[in-house]
């Protein structure tokens, strides 16, 4: 669950890393509670897709005045689709150094790292500048921060209070299980003090669950999502929208993107990647049905069901309910192992027809599609 | 000969009373699996089918040659669970549990490493050695004993993989379902160390998918280290970046951790890639009779 940055920085706050002292507005008439004194002002629209300032998120402002028509004009701007229902206002400060820094769990060194560059405010993918010190098996001390500050070229003053602020930030990412904890840029002021000017923290989505705080903060924290990814979210689907026209109903990630990759090799577009889970029952795969079609670009509906855990006979059951109330839908099945049986009676009755050989399905389901 | 496990492989469930430890429980001593023991804390004392329950895994390796432990307890008691059986001295472990927080993966994978303990997973579907033992979640009746080692880190597309090759009068020596996380014990190297050692392994088959590096370092191994066939697969090619699909494991960051890249890679090792599935059965035939 991506934080937005104001709320990445009262993390930081709380654990004692330094940000700008700022307010949050929620329309462009509360800059007017702003003491004209203290302007000038940074406004920095709150979303969650990355490439803002780039795309006119991130403003100055001289005055009130001037804060009003800016800050209206980034409640109107999207970014990436998103629209804020936020923007933080901050003072503007000077910059003398910034710094990228960040923690994250790397799977090559089976735990986390800290990553570091001496150039900051930049996209960290694409730079080659970075510097990396591994913590194994998160045990941290503060000598893993210093020798990230002394590979970054950090000296003196500035190394020892560098690797304060990476203790902090340590104590952030264990302490509310996060995926990533980042901050780019931190910077140096005029009076070498450190401040975190941005912040994204990332917390897994799987450890919230044992941090009470965050308890239904999810459904907050989806505006980056399309339609049918946010409702699957919402009921526990795990679904990703792509392009094409071929929904696609699978279970297992691995079987499922093997299917995808299958409809692509036979000329097929598949819509959606879509894994209803191991041991999904019928009312789990109704959910699933309807989500997948949904969409008016899906044409053809796909359905490939290895049964593990999962019973075909509930996947069946879930399709012949389907076929009841949307017997115009297209459909091409394939349900193999557990109690396929009984999920091929269920299947004759409904009149649906199934088969139980994968390249089959992905080769009707791709010609169906050509023809619609 | 098989790797990991066989049919003497003394086995206790963690979790043996709850729904998903039950239903495995049963599913594994059907299969043959020599469940020996159960561990449920505060059920010490019960039995669960005739499988005798104990509230510490110490007291089961007091009563019985412990080889390997399955773990189906709830993602948050996983770690706990784990470390549990590590400080008992069981060589390997097998963490079905899905979700696990992955601060706790790094430190079960930390004490793992410090006792020489072997962890499966976790979000995995087990180890499955045909005929012989199954741990895990595997359906067993899927596959037919063989010669054929099997690498994967998705469960249901190994399942696909084991019958394609089952169809096909084909067995295999064991599968490992290694995980769908981004960080698991005994991964894909690994793997294929203990296949090339087996005697009885004439081939691997390595099912990789997008996310990570794996794959890459897979094939650097393969080259230095592998004098048996492997077959390669990638899932994943359509995959768009950025976005996580089902596993956690399974995400195209910036430009790393493409199907692309990985195939690549497994065709500078020498690896013969599939581009389907079933294609995998085709390659396999071709190596067979090359073999013979």
């Amino acid at each position: 669950m991506r934080l937005f940055e104001f709320e990445a920085k009262e993390l930081f706050r709380e654990l004692g890393i330094p940000t700008p002292v700022g307010q949050t507005i929620k329309c462009a008439e509360e800059v007017f509670s702003i003491p004209a004194k203290s302007f000038p002002k940074t406004l920095k629209t709150q979303v969650l897709s990355g490439g803002r300032g780039k795309a006119g998120g991130i403003k100055f402002a001289d005055n009130q005045e001037d804060a009003y028509h800016k800050a209206q004009a980034i409640f109107k701007l999207p970014i990436k689709g998103e629209l804020p229902k936020t923007i933080l206002v901050e003072p503007k400060v000077t910059i003398k150094k910034e710094i990228y820094l960040a923690i994250l769990i790397d799977r090559a060194y089976r735990g986390p790292i800290l990553m570091a560059s001496a150039e900051g405010g930049i996209e960290i993918e694409t730079s080659e500048n970075i510097q990396i010190v591994p913590v194994p098996g998160a045990n941290y001390s503060n000598f893993y921060a210093r020798e990230l500050a002394a590979k970054v070229g950090l000296h003196g003053i500035q190394l020892i209070k560098f690797a304060a602020i990476v203790d902090k930030l340590w104590q952030v990412w264990t302490k509310f299980d996060c995926d990533l904890a980042e901050i780019n840029p931190l910077i140096i002021d005029g009076d070498d003090n450190f401040i975190a000017l941005d912040g994204k923290v990332t917390l897994n989505e799987d450890s919230t669950g044992r941090h009470p705080r965050f308890a239904g903060q999810l459904v907050n924290h989806l505006s980056d999502l399309g339609d049918r990814e946010f409702r699957g979210k919402m009921c526990g689907l795990n679904i990703v929208e792509l392009e094409g026209n071929i929904g696609i109903l699978c279970n297992g990630a691995g079987l499922t993107m093997a299917t995808m990759d299958l409809v692509l090799h036979k000329g097929g577009k598949p819509s959606n990647f879509l894994d209803v889970g191991g041991g999904a029952n019928k009312d789990h795969v109704k959910r699933a049905l309807d989500l997948v079609s949904s969409s008016d670009d899906v044409k053809v509906l796909l359905v490939n069901i290895l049964g593990g855990i999962t019973a075909c006979d509930e996947v069946a059951a879930a399709l012949a309910y389907y076929k009841e109330i949307r017997p115009d839908a297209k459909m091409v099945v394939r349900l193999v192992g557990n109690n396929e049986d009984k999920a091929k009676a269920i299947m004759d009755k409904a009149g649906i027809p199934m088969t139980n050989i994968l390249e089959k399905a992905v080769e009707e389901a791709v010609s169906l599609a050509a023809k619609a | 000969m098989a790797v990991l496990i066989n049919k003497n492989t003394n086995v206790i469930v963690q979790g043996i009373t709850g729904t998903m430890g039950g239903t495995h429980a049963r599913l594994m001593k059907a299969y043959g699996t020599n469940i020996v023991a159960g561990v449920t804390p505060g059920k010490g004392g019960q039995d669960f089918e005739g499988i005798p329950v104990f509230d510490t895994v110490y007291e089961t390796t007091k009563h019985f040659r412990v080889d390997c432990s399955v773990i189906f307890v709830p993602p948050y008691y996983a770690l706990d669970a784990a470390l549990e059986a590590i400080e008992a001295g069981i060589p390997l472990i097998s963490v079905i549990t899905e979700g696990l927080p992955p601060q706790d993966a790094v430190k079960l994978h930390a004490a793992a490493k410090a006792n020489g303990t072997l962890v499966n997973g976790p979000n995995c579907p087990g180890i499955i050695t045909p005929g012989e033992c199954l741990i895990g979640i595997h359906p067993g009746s899927i596959y037919k004993p063989g010669k054929i080692g099997l690498i994967s880190r998705s469960g249901t597309l190994t399942y696909e993989i084991g019958l394609g090759l089952k169809q096909a009068d084909i067995g295999i020596s064991t599968a490992i379902g290694i995980g769908g996380d981004p960080i698991i014990g005994i991964d894909q190297i690994k793997s294929l160390e203990l296949f090339q050692n087996d005697p009885e392994t004439e081939m691997i088959i390595l099912v990789g998918e997008i996310g990570g590096s794996a794959e890459e370092e897979a094939a650097e191994y393969i080259k230095s280290h592998v004098r048996k066939p492997v077959i390669g697969y990638v899932a994943g090619v359509t995959a768009p970046p950025g976005k996580r699909m089902g596993h956690a494991g399974a995400i195209i960051a910036g430009n790393k951790g493409t199907a692309k890249s990985k195939r690549e890679a497994f065709e500078a090792a020498n690896v013969k890639v599939a581009d389907t599935p079933y294609e995998i059965i085709d390659l396999v035939k071709q190596e067979l009779a090359i073999l013979a």
